[in-house]
């Protein structure tokens, strides 16, 4: 009897405090340390990107916010990873434009509805880049070049992500064909191009420091207008492709993250990238701020959602 | 460059500078110590901290992480058998035996001071040579890695002394677990039989810490019934130790130090290779060129001294590629990267030009933390070296409780547990069978990046002859080839010795 007794109480106790520590965590939001899910290497450009932002980001919510960066698969380990995570606002998953074109190539199977969109952070447009190794000074010598040997111009890329998209995008738009190799994240790709064990890829202006030194060539940038960061690099649409493409980077939360908890990252996240210190590390990067609030980001998720569907479906790697 | 240095050094023996690198090198070597706990896992819970300071305190805290976490590996590894970071994997070998043996004290300071000359030797080729050295990473596209990997795995496979075909079956069951999981071109799913638990393949930590602590502890255990061992029988091990002694006895080998330390900076320039495979081929080299590679595995100095002047001279070798081109090689010199792109320095081929004073005060902070690596470790000794006299009924549930929260810690989910638990049942089974433990290590470490590789090659051009017609990689094949036949022919020359000697008494 007694022992019964005792059990009921411990258990009513236990209830109590559960529910207490629910409505604490509420409250109370953050109460520990947030990791952040990168899903790519350490030093690559989405890292670059995301570290000085999770610096401000824990300066609004007064707890460290810890890049982990979990790699593997085209981004698509980070992508289960942080899918099958609490929906706790405890964890959180940078992401860009590949999450779409993983999903439509069939690579991955998780789509940007398992998450709840926080805000939008940053937007990188795309310079096509040569090896020194390479003889080309133009696209014009680029282009002439590979409409002679077809299919057998390199391209180092993390496949069916961006930096495969791009080219394949310049492919379809000037008549050439290029061979893709894997290289998975911006660092491995700038080894092997620095190397030369592959001609071309998909960079930003993050390597404007190994052009000028003479290690790496832009052929051509992605972006409505020249840049004032490399004002002799022209733009795709110069050359008469109509093409312009830039990286865009957000950050989720796991589906049914808490709608208090997701506001409460959607103002710290308003804040942090107002910051002057977060632009002047993005401007170094060569990448433009570019925020949009939850709501807002959700309707552009949408859209890009479609656009890229549709470049998929026109580049023949459609496959869901 | 030598007043860049030394201006270097000046700033950096500031207070302001000094405080952040002896704080980060005491986080190294207590994070290192603590198997399951990484460098790489140190590094990014010491990176937060560094935010408000500057650049060249934060990149010097992250600096002594580095060196300490090295030298904090391999006081587990001599005291427990248990590599506490992976880079001191090839330091059991030996460390182990000869604390095992009597000699705790000796096997750790063996493994210090090699720890700081070889750290020294790396850092002089880092900053003398960066140019050159970072040529040679530049030089490896796909397949010169891949044959590499294959000289690594031959020179590995051929360690075992007693067969070198189980060195082989050891090394292909490595290689087969990191087939196991999703590819890794297009994250296809293999071999994980529809199963959630190995979807995503088996995390590398668990398994190493599975194999090496649980079959150790319960190898352990076994003889704890049994009558107390040799040496530590009687009065305590010696804790006291000649430093003069163990500096002579590595300095009296100075071919061994500088080539061993050779091995671990051109591993470190190699981006994604690691500080685990350069202990493990120094160790090997330094077997194949003993006059005495039969006492390999009793605790024999040599070893240490390979093993541990590798791994620190890795370091020098990794940063090399940072200072060249702004390419981290691993993923604590990539931490290191992010650090300065916080602080809004734009790395590159460039760093070493504009940003000489932090480059010279990245290679000062190395020098320095070497030597406060070694005081670290005098201060910690104290109470590290007690260890050795806890009873093991004391001392195996606690480590074992170590290891299972290390492996719940790297993602926080009981996977690594289970992971953990399944591989230490399969390392004590081999272990109990005969089979080496390093070629299975290495297999793992180098499984996706051989498969990698091959692909890449492939698919940059489909003729396979290149494997051998680029002058590096077939250079590397032929001497893999010719590792396979040095061993069988000592293999076999040891049996012969051993069928002559016993040829008469016995059969």
């Amino acid at each position: 009897m007694d022992t019964r007794r005792t059990a009921i109480v411990l258990a009513a106790l236990g209830t109590a405090l559960g529910l207490s520590t629910v409505a604490a965590a509420q409250s109370q939001y953050p109460e520990r340390p947030i990791k952040m899910i990168v899903p790519w290497a350490a030093g690559g450009d989405t890292d670059n990107i995301f570290r000085p932002f999770a610096a401000e980001l824990q300066k609004q919510l007064g707890q460290p916010v810890v890049i982990a960066n979990v790699t593997g698969a085209s981004g698509t380990a980070g992508a289960r990873e942080a899918r099958n995570s609490p929906a706790d606002g405890y964890t959180l998953y940078a992401v860009h434009d590949y999450i779409h074109l993983t999903y439509y190539a069939g690579i991955s199977d998780v789509k940007y509805t398992d998450f709840e969109p926080i805000c939008l952070v940053a937007a990188t447009p795309s310079v096509l880049t040569a090896s020194p190794k390479t003889p080309w000074k133009s696209w014009q010598d680029l282009a002439e070049d590979a409409k002679k040997r077809p299919g057998q111009i390199t391209v180092g890329a993390t496949l069916g992500s961006t930096s495969h998209i791009f080219p394949a995008m310049i492919e379809k738009a000037s008549g050439v064909k290029f061979k893709y190799v894997s290289y998975e994240g911006l660092a491995p790709r700038m080894n092997a191009i620095l190397g030369g064990h592959v001609d071309l890829t998909d960079s930003n202006l993050t390597q404007k420091g190994s052009v000028e030194a003479g290690l790496l060539k832009f052929i051509a940038i992605a972006s409505e207008q020249r840049t004032p960061e490399a004002p002799n690099v022209p733009t795709l649409k110069e050359l008469g492709m109509n093409i312009v493409y830039e990286v865009v980077r957000g950050v989720m939360a796991p589906k049914n993250t808490p709608a208090a908890v997701r506001q409460r990252l959607d103002q710290a996240c308003t804040k942090a990238v107002t910051e002057p210190a977060f632009a002047a590390s993005m401007k170094a990067q060569g990448t433009a701020v570019a925020h949009k609030n939850s709501a807002d980001y959700a309707k552009f998720l949408d859209k890009i959602d479609g656009d890229n569907k549709a470049i998929m479906a026109d580049l023949n790697l459609l496959k869901r | 460059m030598i007043d860049l240095l030394a201006n270097g050094l000046v700033q950096i023996v500031q207070w302001k500078y000094l405080l952040p690198l002896l704080l980060g090198t005491v986080a190294g070597v207590i994070g290192g110590a603590l198997p399951g706990v990484t460098i790489t896992l140190t590094i990014i819970v010491v990176l937060p901290f560094t935010f408000g300071l500057d650049p060249l305190q934060g990149l010097a805290a992250m600096t002594g992480v580095y060196v300490g976490g090295s030298a904090g590996g391999l006081v587990t590894a001599c005291l427990l058998g248990i590599p506490g970071t992976p880079s001191a994997i090839a330091t059991t070998f030996e460390g182990f035996p000869m604390a095992r043996g009597g000699q705790p004290g000796r096997a750790i300071w063996l493994g210090v001071w090699a720890s700081f000359f070889g750290g020294l030797i790396g850092g002089a080729f880092l900053i003398l040579v960066t140019g050159p050295l970072a040529k040679i990473a530049l030089a490896f596209g796909p397949w010169e890695y891949f044959s590499l990997f294959i000289l690594a795995m031959a020179m590995v496979a051929g360690l075992a002394e007693a067969s070198l075909l189980k060195g082989v079956i050891a090394t292909a069951i490595g290689l087969l677990i990191t087939v196991i999981g999703t590819d890794p071109i297009m994250a296809v799913p293999r071999f994980n039989f529809g199963s959630e638990f190995i979807g995503a393949g088996f995390p590398f930590l668990p398994v190493l810490i599975g194999i090496f602590a649980f079959a150790q502890i319960m190898t352990d255990i076994e003889k704890m019934s049994a009558p107390k061992m040799a040496g530590a029988a009687g009065a305590a091990p010696s804790l006291r130790v000649a430093h003069l002694k163990v500096i002579g006895e590595i300095l009296s080998r100075p071919f061994l130090l500088l080539w061993s330390s050779l091995v671990g900076i051109v591993i470190g320039v190699l981006p994604a290779i690691g500080g685990s495979a350069a202990s493990v081929l120094a160790y090997d080299q330094a077997k194949k060129f003993s006059r005495r590679p039969e006492k390999f595995g009793s605790g024999v100095p040599e070893g240490i001294i390979a093993s541990e002047s590798s791994n620190n001279a890795n370091v020098g070798g990794s940063l090399v590629t940072i200072m060249a081109f702004g390419i981290p090689g691993d993923a604590v010199t990539a931490v290191m990267l992010g650090a300065m792109t916080i602080h809004g320095i734009t790395s590159g081929p460039l760093f070493m030009v504009k940003h000489s004073e932090l480059a010279y005060g990245i290679y000062a902070a190395y020098i320095l933390a070497h030597v406060l690596m070694v005081a670290v470790v005098w201060v910690c000794a104290l109470f590290l070296l007690r260890i050795v006299n806890v009873r093991l009924a004391v001392l195996a549930p606690v480590v074992m409780t170590l290891c299972v929260i290390g492996a719940y810690a790297l993602n926080n989910t009981m996977q690594g547990v289970y992971v953990l638990l399944l591989f230490g049942v399969i390392g004590y089974v081999l272990v109990k069978a005969g089979f080496p433990l390093a070629p299975l290590i290495l297999g793992l470490i180098l499984g996706d990046q051989i498969e990698i590789n091959l692909i890449r090659a492939i698919m940059t051009d489909d003729n396979p002859w290149l494997f051998v017609t680029r002058p590096i990689s077939g250079g590397l094949l032929l001497a893999a080839a010719t590792s396979v036949g040095l061993a069988v022919w000592q293999h076999l020359r040891h049996q012969k010795k051993v069928a002559a000697a016993e040829s008469e008494p016995n059969f």
